[in-house]
């Protein structure tokens, strides 16, 4: 039976390249992800095995729960202690904290939680690659990475801020590190050592002690004798190894993000794959019924003719797993590049080839074609070997299952999303898992009901084939002959359609939910923002920014934390008389008139939840305060993101702020301000964010942009995998068809005739799988828009008109291109064919 | 037994005509030479069989002189169209408007209805169908009842009538048959017959058909017969006893 097996997939090379292409495309995706997945994660451990090398022990300040004032102890004299310890081998002790910096165009650049770190110069952490080290106050180094990406060259004068104003520094030194939160994709500023005490310690402290140890003497050892000597709930010691473990977790999480993308295009390819292999091997065993019954007839059992189409797809399998892993090894070495930005990049490492990449791409591969093998292999065990003796094959069709089963599956999963829409209120876990089932189950059901909807559907197209005179009627008619068949081949047309028209439905809605959002409410022209309630911005800026030209208005807000009915919100203490002009409020009952110490106004929501109204009171705590305090509710306004979920006198937000007495937002009001005299007012504090109203929007629907990648990598694996699809298929079709097209151009149809109907075919079989799939996926993001409704106020159904478009027609073109070298084949035939013998 | 009173050059009022009409196949120790030399013409009106052994190249003859083939040398004119220098569109041309097939194995269009296979070369040729002729010709082949079937619900006679009546409908000048009983019973191969006969006597259509059933034969004007590629012989007003009698001469 191997023998066997081997032979017919030797025999039909093309279309065991087909199958083996579309397979190998999954296997590439889900190996190259692992194998950089496992790459990058060598790469994380070594580059922080690296730089925590010389590391045996890290003493660093504890928070004392007794003394919270108390100044901590890492003083140059605990420095001189630490170094008298017996087995410590050298002493280095840093002050490090972070700082965010303004590329040379006057943009904040990279400005991202944890990675924009700074430090006080220490020759062995930061070794100069030009320049020198900063020796005074206003001089810094960078890194390379961040000088390339900010555009920083030696001499320039650089904005930076730690956690205020802005100060201005001259760029001496450019060094390189180690630090892989830095080299991932953040920032390094390198302060002389003074500044750096004085900024992130306090003058002659530092933030953390680095100790190394003398040969022969363990990490453990050495972190036990320290903690002897240090002062008790003062200062606490962690060693290497355990810093190493830690950072190389805390970058293994900033990335992990990376290969989520790349999982999702392998699970949907190997998915959509997984039914051409099926089509391949239903149309394969139609082909041999002739060949399978006389196999049968001179003695095969069912279970050996079973066995070899197994064979046959595991070999195909095997081939498609083995090519797919080096596509995979190509891709996992593109990944970096394409993952990485300018001047940084992920740690550079050998590709690491674990046994779960291979493991997995041999499963994927071969799992997936043997078991899309399995339903046209059962098939082809029930072929009787009279089969043998009759000249046309007809398989046996059991439409009425087929149409009971799929319309079952159909009414399940329409009523389950529709009963989602029309009750569930929220985008909970629990409904949004319900509403991916329905969605599951209605495709299934497309997918199930396809083969009876090609008539109807196909007679619909037909009106536009039937313009191409009777090559056109031919075409149709072709597409019909087989009805699954012509199904199975569009199938892979209607998944993809589905998911990204659904997709892109879903997406375009939520995103002009969320422009409508981010720009509803507010009337100002302009917002300076900190992003942060742990920095604020200082009066003096909003006096600059209230002085500059054109400004008509400047509201400055102080945004806090408040805890209220148990839950954290966001509250913003606001001037009651300018506010108006900044932010459109819309009271339901009450008004900020009354707004002051010890009077707050509530968004609906947090007193739907809370159970408050106008003119009682609450329990509130702000900020840094320590114990709740009873507030009187003035009003209740409609949610508004630009109000937040309370408003609070501005005084008195600031007395609790973590930054007491700063403003953390500035409204600006006035036509025709530019920003960039609005940076200029701010200082160019690369700590601020300048928007405008299109900004915001744009800021909002940032989060849209992974979606919209998502997108388009899940149309051209569908339009891929579907073309190859409708290339097999053709193929099929027109080596059956061989006498057919041979009297067609015995009867007087030429060429490019010929080529004209088969292309048409396929486009008509594109055309069914494209208008199934939108149905389905329309039907999808309705039901699941409905869903994202109940979260977001300004959600509506929205059409991406161009998107579809551009869908409908990659689709159509699709066809049209996989149609090209079946149809050259078909148009090369002699007409000789049709008086062929045989 | 070399005969050469056929014309060797094209003569006036000769619906198709071959000259020294040479097709050779493969080459070396495989080369065959099937059509050796060949002038023939067939002339308007008339219903010629073309008779041999198996394997005397009367078929390469037909595909050759209908243009599905293209000779190796020599000349082939359809009326007075020499085919020699006509590219596949031009061929694709002249067989869609002057040359009607009826193929053994039918060759009709599975998904189209009976009707539809027999317009095809007009509608294949762009153009609107005469219902007159049309009616003509379905009720000569005595279709009418059945226009809307499709060919897996016709017999095999029935079909080979719509494969006929699809040969006569674009009024060629010359319509080839390809052993067009070779698949049918003999009372439905009489029956295409006689409608081929018909044709003939009734619309003056010209007919070629190559056959080795001397019964067939006899429904013609004229028979040829070939021998390794070469024609040997020829009768006129053939009946099928005489025709039997010059085949047996080729077997002894």
């Amino acid at each position: 039976m191997l023998t066997t097996a081997l032979r017919n997939v030797l025999a039909h090379k093309a279309r065991s390249l087909m199958t083996v292409l579309a397979v190998c495309l999954g296997v590439a995706l889900v190996s190259g992800t692992l194998v950089f997945a496992d790459s990058s994660a060598a790469a994380h451990r070594a580059a922080a095995s690296r730089s925590f090398a010389d590391l045996a022990v890290s003493v660093t300040p504890a928070y004392s729960r007794s003394a919270p004032d108390q100044p901590d102890v890492l003083t140059d004299d605990l420095v001189q202690r630490i170094g008298n310890v017996p087995g410590v081998a050298a002493v280095l002790p840093s002050a490090e904290g972070s700082a965010v910096l303004n590329a040379a165009d006057g943009k904040p650049l990279r400005v991202q939680q944890g990675r924009n770190q700074a430090a006080g110069y220490v020759p062995q952490r930061h070794p100069l690659v030009e320049g020198r080290a900063p020796a005074a106050e206003g001089e810094i180094a960078v890194d390379r990475g961040t000088a390339a990406a900010g555009g920083l060259r030696l001499g320039d004068t650089v904005t930076l801020a730690t956690d205020g104003p802005a100060m201005t520094a001259r760029l001496v030194g450019i060094v390189t590190t180690q630090d892989t939160r830095v080299t991932s994709g953040g920032t390094l500023t390198v302060l002389d050592r003074a500044t750096a005490q004085r900024l992130f310690a306090a003058p002659g402290h530092y933030t953390s002690i680095d100790v190394s140890a003398a040969p022969g003497v363990g990490e453990h050892e050495l972190a036990q004798r320290i903690t002897d000597m240090l002062p008790a709930d003062r200062a606490e010691v962690t060693t290497g190894q355990a810093m190493a473990d830690q950072q190389a977790i805390y970058v293994g999480t900033l990335t992990r993000g990376y290969q989520k993308l790349p999982m999702v295009f392998a699970g949907v390819s190997l998915f959509i794959g997984s039914f051409l292999v099926l089509n391949t091997f239903a149309m394969l065993v139609t082909r041999r019924t002739r060949e399978i019954a006389l196999l049968r007839a001179v003695g095969a059992t069912r279970r050996q003719v079973v066995r070899s189409l197994l064979l046959e797809a595991l070999l195909i399998g095997l081939a498609a797993s083995a090519a797919g892993f080096v596509l995979g090894l190509g891709v996992a070495s593109v990944l970096p590049d394409l993952l990485s930005d300018a001047g940084n990049e992920l740690p550079d490492g050998p590709l690491v080839i674990g046994a779960r990449s291979v493991a997995a791409a041999l499963f994927v591969g071969v799992g997936v074609t043997v078991l899309a093998a399995w339903l046209p292999s059962r098939r082809a065990a029930r072929i009787a070997p009279i089969e043998a003796l009759r000249s046309a094959a007809h398989p046996a069709a059991r439409p009425r299952l087929r149409a009971a089963a799929g319309i079952g599956l159909l009414a399940l999963g329409v009523g389950l999303l529709v009963s989602l829409a029309g009750s569930a209120e929220d985008a909970s876990e629990e409904n949004l898992r319900s509403a991916m089932l329905g969605c599951g189950i209605l495709v299934l059901a497309l997918i199930v009901l396809a083969p009876l909807l090609v008539r109807p559907v196909i007679r619909l197209t037909g009106r536009l084939t039937r313009r191409f005179g009777v090559t056109g009627v031919l075409a149709q008619q072709n597409a019909l002959r087989d009805p699954r068949r012509t199904a199975a081949t569009a199938t892979t047309l209607l998944l993809s359609t589905a998911l990204v028209g659904g997709l892109a439905t879903i997406g375009t809605s939520t995103g002009q939910a969320l422009d409508r959002q981010a720009a509803d409410g507010l009337a100002a022209d302009h917002v300076i923002s900190t992003g942060s309630t742990m920095t604020g911005i200082d009066p003096a800026v909003v006096q600059r920014v209230a002085a500059t030209p054109g400004v008509r208005g400047a509201s400055a807000i102080a945004d806090s934390v408040a805890v209220i009915g148990g839950k954290v919100r966001e509250i913003s203490g606001v001037d009651p008389a300018g506010i108006s002009q900044a932010v459109k409020l819309d009271f339901v009952s009450g008004s900020l008139q009354d707004l002051g110490p010890g009077r707050i106004a509530v968004s609906s929501s947090v007193a739907a939840e809370t159970g408050t109204s106008t003119g009682r009171s609450v329990n509130l705590r702000i900020g840094s305060s320590e114990s709740f305090a009873p507030y009187t509710v003035v009003g209740v306004y409609r949610d508004n993101p630009a109000a937040r979920d309370v408003l609070g006198a501005r005084d008195e937000v600031q007395r609790h702020s973590y930054k007491p007495g700063s403003v953390q937002r500035i409204l600006v009001s006035g036509d025709g301000v530019s920003e960039n005299a609005l940076r200029t007012a701010v200082g160019n504090n690369p700590l601020l964010k300048v928007q405008d109203r299109a900004a915001l929007v744009r800021e909002a629907a940032g989060t849209m942009s992974e979606l919209l990648t998502l997108m388009y990598g899940l149309l051209a694996i569908g339009v891929v995998i579907a073309a190859l699809g409708i290339v097999n298929t053709l193929a099929m079709s027109v080596t059956e068809r061989t006498r057919e097209i041979g009297a067609l151009r015995a009867l007087g149809m030429d060429r490019a005739g010929v080529r004209r109907m088969i292309r048409l075919e396929a486009v008509t079989v594109a055309a069914f799988g494209t208008l199934l799939g939108l149905a389905g996926g329309l039907f999808g993001a309705w039901a699941v828009g409905a869903l994202t409704g109940g979260a977001m106020k300004q959600y509506t159904l929205v059409l991406p008109w161009g998107t579809l478009a551009l869908l409908c027609l990659s689709s159509l073109a699709t066809g049209a291109i996989a149609a090209a070298v079946p149809a050259r084949r078909a148009a090369a035939l002699s007409p000789l064919e049709a008086v062929a013998e045989g | 037994m070399i005969v050469n009173s056929l014309a060797p050059q094209p003569m006036p009022g000769a619906a198709a005509s071959t000259v020294d009409l040479t097709k050779v196949y493969g080459s070396g120790e495989t080369r065959v030479t099937a059509l050796d030399g060949v002038s023939i013409a067939f002339r308007e009106g008339e219903f010629t069989a073309i008779m041999g052994p198996s394997g005397c190249g009367k078929s390469t003859l037909m595909h050759c002189a209908a243009g599905l083939d293209t000779p190796t040398s020599g000349s082939v004119r359809i009326g007075t169209t020499e085919l020699g220098g006509l590219d596949d569109r031009q061929l694709t041309q002249l067989r869609r408007d002057r040359i009607g097939f009826v193929f053994q194995a039918f060759n009709l269009l599975p998904t189209l209805t009976a009707l539809e296979n027999i317009t095809l070369p007009l509608s294949l040729a762009g153009r609107r169908p005469d219902p007159q002729w049309v009616e003509r010709v379905v009720s000569m082949v005595g279709l009418s009842e059945r226009l809307g079937h499709r060919p897996a619900e016709l017999s095999g006679g029935q079909q080979q009538r719509v494969a006929v009546a699809r040969a006569l409908v674009a009024r060629p000048a010359i319509v080839f048959g390809d052993e067009p009983t070779g698949n049918l019973d003999s009372r439905a191969g009489a029956e295409v017959l006689g409608f081929l006969r018909g044709c003939v006597e009734e619309l003056g259509q010209t007919v070629v058909m190559v056959t080795h059933d001397p019964v067939a034969a006899g429904y013609a004007d004229r028979v040829v017969f070939l021998a390794d590629g070469r024609l040997v012989d020829e009768m006129a007003h053939p009946s099928p006893d005489r025709v039997l009698d010059v085949m047996k001469s080729f077997a002894g």
